[in-house]
């Protein structure tokens, strides 16, 4: 497995266990009957920093454990830009669509539940829903571009 | 329209280069030895420019790198 592979593997299982986090809290606020405005964007406020730092993070230590593993074996000092090449960024391009249709498509669904006359809560829980369902999605479609080819 | 398929002779070329290894052809072109890897198992058909570059290497013309076949074409 490449280092990009084991990047977007990463990148993965981080976005799956925040979207089982974020199901696993909306059910208990159902559930409890504190589906309220107050807890809705609390939660999304935690999804959202918990995405970004564990993202932010994962990143830099991917980064740092993949310059220390190449400068180990080569000998000499490489930066981790020289690890990306064309098939890389091709495939993080189709991923990176997939996502972008995929969150279009979240967008819509969370507009036509205003329309059917659901609370906005509703609307904002679909988008923060479809946004990290696009993420995990876009990352399965790039793991199994890197395995299948094109 | 016919689908197509890009194929090469880069495992070939790399073994009558003094058996040239993966790791050092994926230097010289400025990619990883994945995508090496990858376009010799037929699984990635590289840029123009990559291709090009690999030519330059093996010091051929581009091609007895790579041929073009039409699905259901036996010759390109």
């Amino acid at each position: 497995m490449s280092f990009q592979e084991k990047n977007v593997a990463i990148s993965l299982a981080n976005f799956t266990l925040i979207f089982v986090f974020y199901l696993i809290r909306l059910f208990q606020l159902i559930s409890s009957g504190t589906f309220t405005a107050e807890h809705v964007f609390w939660l999304w406020g935690i999804v959202v920093a918990l995405a970004t730092i564990g993202t932010i993070a994962l990143t830099i230590f991917t980064h740092f454990a993949a310059s220390v593993a190449l400068t180990m074996r080569s000998g000499q000092e490489r930066g981790v830009s020289g690890i990306q090449d064309e098939r890389d960024t091709l495939i993080d391009l189709r991923g990176t669509s997939i996502a972008y249709r995929l969150s279009s498509i979240g967008v819509a669904l969370a507009m036509l539940t205003l329309v059917l006359g659901q609370p906005p809560l509703v609307m904002f829980s679909l988008l923060i829903c479809s946004g990290i369902l696009a993420q995990i999605v876009a990352d399965i479609s790039r793991l199994y571009l890197y395995r299948r080819g094109f | 329209m016919k689908k197509g398929q890009i194929n090469n002779n880069i495992r070939t070329l790399r073994f009558f280069r003094n058996e040239m290894t993966q790791e050092q052809l994926a230097d010289q072109v400025g990619v990883t030895r994945q995508t090496i890897i990858a376009m010799e198992k037929g699984k990635y058909s590289p840029s123009l420019e990559l291709a090009f570059r690999i030519a330059l290497v093996f010091e051929v013309p581009l091609e007895q790198v790579f041929s073009f076949v039409l699905e259901g074409d036996q010759s390109a």
